[in-house]
């Protein structure tokens, strides 16, 4: 009994060590991105690296800490099994998170750009639009889909642009 | 990009301008510069192309077989109108005390050889067309009559700065009437077919904070809004070309501008001066 797994602090340390790394690594640049704050160059700067390597971070450090969780699980009583839950909870939050792109779910892409022709778009004449022209190749970005979509990828007379707004 | 083409997407915000990541790279970029701030490019910067931020009238006065980018049905309900008067009511993250626009005044900004400038649009409404000069460049800075759509030209007909009017500003009434009826037909008959009357597309939405009676004041009857120059007194229509007189046939360089916040603008361009007039 006095070796059982859950009475070494080497584990729990260990444990908590990779737990945090694994949530932190998505939950740290998603702090920081976040709406309605001010970003300061330098934390952005922490953020986007941090964000660049999170799925990587996240899913190791959620497998070594599901492995730490196995070990220590038998020997726990309730509440340490309720310590490991909430560990396995946020590490494997943290990794499927991080490969997702939750900006766009507030803020759908277009997959694949469909247009009408001039004539027969029913848009209203005081309607904003953002006009790109290349020779022939004219197109019009209606303001109010573009403030919802936000990026649109297209090629206009053979040129590859990102229209934003 | 060197030329490999890339894909974008939404990947955060950065006060109140928005980032994103290419596909093929990873790299992060900022909107409103379109630098390369993170990541394998950093350091590059996106080519601006030449865009215009227009009416839909405008624009199909102006095209002939241009293509429209159509609603994404699924999504076609979360499309706002009527989304402005909603972002005013949203907090600011930076604000710039001590300068003379409040964080959400829109203005139009431009840069030219590194220096930045600052139209608030609200001026632009009642004083277009403002001539200006920036970097040493005559510019003229024209509102349609829609009181929407706006473009920047160089103010230079062959090489030769020149000063743009409103026609029919300081004429008489009726001869002005006179003439621009002859000129509708000659002139540009396709900008009928925009079906709406500037006056009406003005006055039925004012999107942009303005105060309305400034819209109703300014609007003359509708008539073809067009320029007179004081080099050649030719007549010039929206798009910067000349549509009859000397110049007939010419049409003047453009200026790539912004309609932004104020406080975004100037986050990015620190040293903007404000236009005043």
């Amino acid at each position: 009994m006095i070796t059982s797994n859950a009475h070494k602090p080497s584990l729990w340390i260990a444990l908590a060590t990779f737990a945090l790394v694994g949530f932190g690594a998505f939950m740290f640049p998603a702090f920081i991105i976040r709406p309605f704050r001010s970003q300061h160059p330098r934390t952005l700067l922490w953020a986007m690296e941090i964000r660049q390597f999170a799925p990587l971070v996240s899913l190791l450090c959620a497998i070594v800490s599901f492995l730490l969780i196995a070990m220590l699980w038998r020997s726990s009583n309730k509440w340490r099994r309720a310590l490991l839950s909430l560990a396995a909870i946020a590490v494997t939050f943290s990794a499927v998170m991080s490969r997702l792109n939750y900006f766009e779910w507030m803020f759908h892409p277009v997959d694949s750009a469909k247009f009408d022709a001039e004539s027969s778009s029913k848009l209203g004449a005081d309607e904003m639009i953002l006009a790109v022209r290349y020779g022939e190749d004219a197109r019009a970005y209606p303001i109010r889909e573009m403030a919802y979509h936000h990026i649109l990828n297209d090629v206009v007379g053979g040129v590859p642009i990102a229209v934003t707004y | 990009m060197n030329g490999r083409a890339l894909h974008f997407y939404l990947a955060g915000i950065n006060n109140q301008n928005f980032l994103m990541r290419d596909k093929e790279t990873g790299t992060w970029w900022q909107q409103i510069t379109g630098k390369a701030i993170y990541g394998p490019l950093k350091g590059d910067s996106l080519e601006l192309v030449p865009y215009d931020e227009l009416t839909f009238g405008e624009w199909k006065s102006e095209v002939s077989d241009g293509l429209v980018l159509a609603e994404v049905p699924k999504y076609a309900k979360e499309y706002e109108s009527n989304w402005e008067p909603e972002i005013l009511k949203l907090p600011v993250v930076i604000s710039f005390p001590g300068t003379e626009l409040k964080s959400r005044d829109v203005v139009v900004g431009l840069e030219l050889k590194g220096v930045s400038r600052a139209y608030p649009w609200d001026t632009l409404l009642k004083q277009s067309p403002v001539m200006d000069h920036v970097a040493g460049t005559p510019l003229l800075v024209a509102v349609a009559p829609d009181k929407k759509s706006f473009r920047v030209f160089v103010s230079r007909i062959d090489g030769k700065d020149s000063e743009f009017f409103l026609k029919g500003e300081a004429e008489d009434e009726t001869d002005s009437a006179k003439t621009s009826k002859k000129l509708e037909t000659q002139v540009d008959a396709s900008k009928s077919s925009a079906g709406v009357p500037p006056a009406v597309a003005g006055a039925a939405s004012p999107r942009t904070p303005q105060p309305a009676q400034a819209v109703a004041k300014s609007d003359p009857p509708a008539k073809p809004w067009l320029l007179l120059d004081s080099t050649t007194a030719s007549e010039w229509n929206f798009q910067g070309c000349a549509v009859s007189g000397p110049a007939h046939g010419k049409c003047l360089d453009r200026v790539s501008a912004l309609k932004d916040y104020w406080f975004d603008w100037r986050n990015y361009h620190p040293d903007t001066t404000i236009y005043k007039h």
